[in-house]
């Protein structure tokens, strides 16, 4: 009734029961349709495409694939999500992940400390540069009033400036590359690969723990603490937060400081469990990604989830389709419309269900107390 | 053709500033009725305006003013009832049809683009076009011009909006209107926004503009500028019209009390419960910078244990504004010291925590968060209270009991405490309010309105137990806009009148008369 | 196996999803079984020769007018000369490493013998994929860090084709002040650049030399942007430059757009420019610093065809014909004995052009 489009678009209204379940289910089949139609439009067979892609992405070479880059969407998405859930826009989360990862590769190439200790501190120092470098954008809104999309989109600029100026300095040449990296990260710092899947000899990052363990710590702080409990007070109605004394100002500082942070883990599964080295071709881009996985899984850590791994299969089935000399771009077009259908889709499951609780509620106080309700004046 | 009033013996047409010898009738309103789900708006409404003539609207806030004034611009269609613009019939689905029968409307809040300049915002949406796309700024130059001088308004088309004073962004808005082609002009609040001589200024402009046959219709509460400007007056109460009167004959007094009611109810007698032990003290309370129109003016005043100070006066001149100093939602100059203990440098977490209470005006922005379920929004504002919280983890299970307290001692009607918030009728979410803010033992209760908009069964509910509340040692301090409230319930009543307390009354004793003057400002004529 | 099954649910949601996407619209023609998803259904009719060549394209793939085009060409030749089957893949904008390796690993178990990565991002993944596939052949363009059995590293000498071409803006030039534009500030193009000013100062010491990155890494929308290289070009035309050097790809266009508008020279990249840029601006191209990706590419496949495949770095140089400068449009033909000059002497070795 009274929440705005932009409250239910960031989940910050809760939508339980089946609907939350339908709603996206209805999205990817329309998005599916919707694909359908453009490879028929295009000239492509239809079903072939899209048993093909089914097929491969059900191999279990393509499930480590599927669930490597859902590991690192995930944490991509948790970090924009949970500024989501403040009426925060961290646009930033792409420049504080590559920078966060260009100091965390260059701090723990150079140095060496035993095993458990070498990658918590990569880690750490990750979490630390990603925060930091949100933290400018909060302090810069709590402060100035500086509006985070703005500051957030410029220092990803600055990020890419910074970051390749870094680079420049602590990179070392690799012989005969015209790649240039930091320096790799020596065994003790590498977090190993684990054979989760049967039937291929890839291995799925160690560091999904840490994003199923952040998946945890997300839902514990928003849900059960004092803390998550002013952040989503303030991103509900500030107005309210403000009356009850939440104040907000260092609400938008910490939150942005924990986005940030959790950002700076993005990079982290690939840095420690495959390229031991920040290099030219790291990739970017994640960020953005993010956002449409937050949007995806309502901002919720096992809507999340969800959304993350649709995302992973969709890009790693793409991968097939060149040899069908098919465009791996519809698959972009697919990602899109089932971002849109989905936003679409809990729009209008959110409307019905509110119409139904309000019936439902009204039902049962009929029931209860037969005393007609009479409103007073309002206006 | 006139409707007259308990006062209006309706003189002959006075002659103040209009030339308008035969009477011709610009805007007629015929039993025009406008419901909301639940409640009534405008009851039966007939107005009669007279081409050139000013014609003020006055009644309280929610009287209906606004109701009726969305009905005459297309904003809203009456369900029942006949609007006539210049002898004819109208239909107005939307402000578009409203401004091409001549019809124009300058809002409270200006409408205006800053960076843009007077031209700009004047043509935005009526652009004049030269052959096709261009845009013809040369014609529009002139026409602004044209309008400015012949109704002396003094509008500089070529500068920017942000440079120039409130006085002169009211005038382009005036200008704007004009520019579309209107003849009748309708005017909501307009010195709310106006320093004294601004407000002077901007009633030389009016009579200029009546002067050349523009009808204008002027909407306000204050009662002394209405006297000083208008041809004629309309008096709403309760969304209908009560009485239409002439300025010449009648006081601001009689005004007033046509405005609020003859018929105020009589005190409840009962035993004070006021201590002499201090709860409450706030000093030299101040909002508004030196030189600017202070929306809070050296307010003082003192609340006992056990005591209701009642607060009355117009909307708007303030209330809100000393509530949110109090709670240090809004920053102040002054003192405030609860009981014994200066907290004026508190944040508003810790005046909460120290034991005030906090009932806002508008429940739905303020109170609740109205997509969280109901014991969520039991720990909202008392984020500290042991039953909520252990440290920093949130006390889910103590938070529900506490709720399932409140919803059966205050008698929430609720199926339970899982649904949201929105669910709830809105006296239910008030019960919901009362029964959390009066949890914690408060030293301080703020009551902004707390009947406001809640069915006559939770009004006489939340009254009983601010009364309970009060006989237990609470000192309250109650806002409302509803005389028999603060009446009934208020040990003392101070007036506030443009952001000052101007007066104080017993309320044993105060008459309607004397409220009534001193809320409206009139008090100085009495 | 919990992990597992999640994968599963989610693909078999989406399956679902799809195939009754497909129903619906498919309509009649859907009514054969699932075919196989191997990948070798993507491979044409079989070629005399019976090879199978694999390539695997940088950013902007076929149809760049640029690197990749290159090595499509020598490709297109080995299907005509030597009757290959071929299937090409391209890279995704800012895909995962774990891409670029899924993409040289369904190739080569795919069936292609040889497999072709096309610019050094494939570096890792060729090291990965190729340590997988002892008995496939690849080869990597621009990379010569990985040293496998099965790997062939070819590689040129940027440097040297672009001291030529700096020799021939500088003798060019009437106002002793030249710009080169790179794509974006990576080794790759500093090689381009390092050679260009070594050759314009060989010729005027003290030529003034303006240079310009488009982007900076990992933004390498620099190589595909031809505003970007338009805007850059204008500038250095306005601070007094006549010859602008382009070393960014498909953000050349614009570089060629500015000089044709300031009326200066503009010196392209990799192929032979004059002949491949849009008509209406190619009479400002007054020379090309060919870097013959298309020759290496065709060498490779053709080595492998007969059977003679070597190991490691290839490096196609000034001395190997690797890199050169072209001369379609005849207007560097006055200053040709110049330029043949310095081609000499880095040939022989009494020029050593410096690389960075």
């Amino acid at each position: 009734m009274s929440s705005t489009f932009t409250d239910r678009l960031l989940g910050r209204v809760r939508l339980s029961g089946w609907v939350s379940l339908a709603a996206p289910i209805l999205a990817i089949l329309f998005a599916g349709v919707v694909t359908s139609i453009v490879l028929a439009l295009t000239g492509n067979p239809v079903l072939d495409t899209l048993t093909t892609m089914v097929d491969y992405g059900s191999q279990p070479r393509s499930l480590v694939l599927i669930l490597n880059n859902a590991t690192t969407y995930y944490l991509s998405a948790l970090a924009v999500a949970l500024g989501f859930r403040m009426n925060l826009f961290n646009i930033g989360v792409d420049g504080q992940y590559r920078l966060a990862a260009l100091v965390a590769a260059a701090v723990g190439g150079a140095v060496t400390l035993p095993a458990p200790f070498h990658p918590i501190l990569i880690i750490l120092v990750a979490m630390l540069v990603g925060a930091a470098w949100a933290g400018i954008a909060g302090v810069l809104k709590a402060t100035r009033g500086v509006s985070e999309v703005i500051s957030t989109i410029m220092l990803n600029t600055i990020a890419t400036g910074l970051g390749a100026y870094l680079l420049a300095q602590w990179a070392v040449p690799v012989a005969g590359s015209n790649n240039i990296g930091t320096p790799p990260i020596a065994a003790s710092g590498q977090v190993p690969g684990l054979t989760l899947v049967p039937g291929s000899s890839l291995k799925v990052f160690g560091l999904i723990f840490l994003a199923v363990a952040v998946g945890i710590g997300f839902h514990v702080l928003l849900n059960t603490t004092r803390f998550g409990f002013d952040l989503r007070a303030t991103g509900r109605s500030e107005a309210a937060a403000v009356a009850s004394g939440v104040n907000v100002k260092r609400m938008v500082v910490y939150a942005m400081l924990i986005s940030g942070g959790m950002a700076g883990l993005i990079g982290m599964p690939q840095l420690l469990g495959a390229s031991y080295s920040y290099s030219l071709d790291f990739q970017p881009g994640l960020g953005f990604t993010g956002i449409a996985i937050a949007l995806l899984g309502r901002n919720n850590p096992v809507g999340i989830a969800f959304g993350a791994l649709l995302w992973a299969f969709l890009d790693v089935s793409a991968n097939i389709l060149g040899l069908h000399k098919i465009s791996p771009e519809i698959v972009t077009i697919m990602q899109g419309v089932i971002v849109l259908s989905v936003v679409i889709a809990y729009e209008l499951a959110h409307r019905y269900r509110s119409v139904a609780e309000q019936k439902r509620v009204s039902r049962e106080l009929a029931g209860a107390a037969s005393t007609p309700q009479k409103e007073g004046a309002t206006a | 053709m006139f409707t007259t009033g308990p006062l209006g013996t309706l003189t002959q047409e006075a002659s103040i500033s209009t030339e308008t010898t035969v009477s011709e009738v610009a805007v007629q309103l015929e039993g025009i009725t406008k419901r909301f789900p639940g409640v009534v708006a405008n009851r039966d409404i007939s107005l009669t305006v007279q081409k050139g003539h000013i014609h003020a609207i006055v009644g309280e806030n929610g009287a209906g003013k606004s109701t009726l004034m969305k009905i005459l611009y297309g904003m809203q269609r009456p369900d029942e009832g006949e609007i006539r613009v210049n002898g004819s019939p109208v239909t107005f689905h939307t402000p578009g049809d409203a401004i091409s029968a001549g019809i124009g409307m300058v809002h409270q809040h200006f409408m205006l683009a800053d960076n843009l300049t007077v031209l700009e915002n004047v043509i935005l949406g009526s652009e004049p076009r030269k052959g096709g796309l261009a845009l013809d700024f040369a014609a529009a130059r002139k026409k602004i011009k044209e309008i400015s001088d012949a109704y002396g308004l003094g509008v500089d088309p070529d500068v920017l909006v942000e440079d120039i004073g409130v006085g002169t962004r009211q005038r382009v808005e005036i200008l704007k209107v004009l520019y579309r082609g209107a003849r009748i002009l309708i005017l909501d609040e307009p010195t709310a926004v106006l320093v004294p001589h601004e407000v002077d200024e901007l009633f030389e402009n009016l009579h200029g503009l009546v002067r050349e046959g523009i009808t204008i219709i002027f909407i306000s509460h204050h009662l002394d500028e209405v006297l000083k400007v208008a041809d004629a007056i309309t008096v709403i109460r309760r969304g209908t019209t009560v009485a239409e009167v002439d300025p010449a004959s009648v006081t601001a007094r009689q005004l007033a009390e046509l405005m609020v009611g003859s018929e105020l109810p009589s005190p409840e007698t009962r035993e004070s419960t006021v201590t002499d032990v201090v709860a409450l003290q706030v000093t030299g309370l101040t909002i508004g910078a030196e030189g600017e129109r202070r929306v809070l003016d050296d307010v003082t005043l003192t609340i006992h244990k056990g005591e209701v100070l009642g607060i009355a006066g117009v909307e708007g001149n303030g209330q809100a504004e000393l509530v949110e100093a109090i709670m240090g939602i809004r920053p102040s100059a002054g003192t405030i010291t609860l009981a014994g203990e200066e907290i004026t440098t508190w944040t508003t977490l810790r005046r909460r925590e120290a034991g005030i209470g906090y009932i806002p005006e508008d429940r739905h922005r303020h109170g609740l968060i109205l997509e969280a379920p109901l014991w969520e929004n039991r720990i909202l504002g008392h984020m500290k209270e042991k039953v909520n919280v252990r440290g920093w983890w949130i006390n889910r299970r103590g938070a529900r009991a506490d709720t399932q307290r409140i919803v059966e001692q205050y008698d929430v009607r609720t199926p339970g405490i899982d649904v949201l918030a929105s669910a709830l009728s809105g006296g239910n979410q008030q019960k919901l309010i009362v029964g959390r803010e009066m949890s914690g033992e408060p030293k301080l209760l703020i009551a902004a309105h707390p009947t406001r908009g809640v069915d006559v069964g939770a009004q006489a509910a939340i009254w009983d137990h601010l009364r309970t509340a009060r006989a237990a040692g609470l000192a309250v301090l109650l806002i409302s806009a509803d005389l028999d409230e603060l009446i009934g319930l208020s040990d003392w009543l101070k007036v506030i009148h443009r952001g000052s307390l101007v007066a104080e009354f017993d309320p044993a004793t105060v008459t309607p008369e004397q409220l009534g003057s001193a809320m409206t400002g009139a008090g100085e004529e009495a | 196996m919990l992990r597992n099954r999640f994968g599963k649910v989610v693909a078999g949601a989406a399956a679902g999803a799809m195939l009754l996407a497909a129903a619906a619209c498919g309509g009649g023609d859907t009514t054969e079984g699932a075919p196989s998803a191997a990948p070798t259904d993507g491979a044409s009719a079989p070629a005399a020769s019976g090879v199978k060549v694999g390539l695997a394209y940088d950013i902007g793939g076929r149809g760049d007018q640029s690197f990749n085009d290159s090595a499509a060409a020598g490709l297109d030749k080995a299907v005509a000369e030597l009757g290959v089957e071929i299937n090409e893949l391209e890279a995704g904008n800012g895909e995962a490493e774990s891409a670029k390796e899924e993409r040289l690993r369904l190739l080569a178990s795919g069936g292609f013998n040889p497999v072709i990565a096309v610019g050094f991002a494939y570096s890792a993944s060729v090291a990965k994929v190729a340590a997988e596939f002892p008995d496939t052949k690849f080869a990597i363009v621009d990379d010569e860090a990985n040293k496998l059995p099965n790997v062939s590293n070819l590689v040129f000498a940027e440097e040297q084709g672009s001291f030529l071409v700096g020799a021939a803006a500088a003798l060019k030039s009437t106002k002793g002040n030249v710009g080169f534009v790179g794509g974006v500030e990576v080794p790759l193009i500093k090689k381009f650049q390092a050679g260009f000013e070594a050759g314009a100062k060989a010729v005027k010491p003290d030529i003034k030399i303006q240079a310009k990155y488009l982007t900076q890494p990992p933004d390498f929308s620099g190589f595909g942007d031809p505003a970007k290289g338009k805007t850059a070009a204008e500038g250095m035309f306005d601070a007094g430059a006549d010859v602008v050097y382009q070393a960014a790809g498909g953000s050349g266009a614009g570089v060629f757009e500015a000089a044709k508008a300031a009326g200066g020279m503009a010196i392209g990249v990799d192929s032979d420019q004059a002949k491949t840029a849009d008509p209406t601006v190619a009479d400002v191209i007054i020379t090309s610093m060919l870097k013959k990706v298309d020759v290496a590419v065709f060498d490779f496949i053709k080595s492998y065809t007969t059977n003679s495949v070597v190991a490691g770095s290839k490096v196609y140089d000034l001395a190997a014909g690797g890199v050169d400068y072209s001369t379609t449009g005849g207007k560097v033909d006055d200053i040709k004995t110049q330029l043949d000059d310095y081609k000499a002497k880095i040939s022989s070795g009494e020029i050593t052009v410096p690389k960075e």
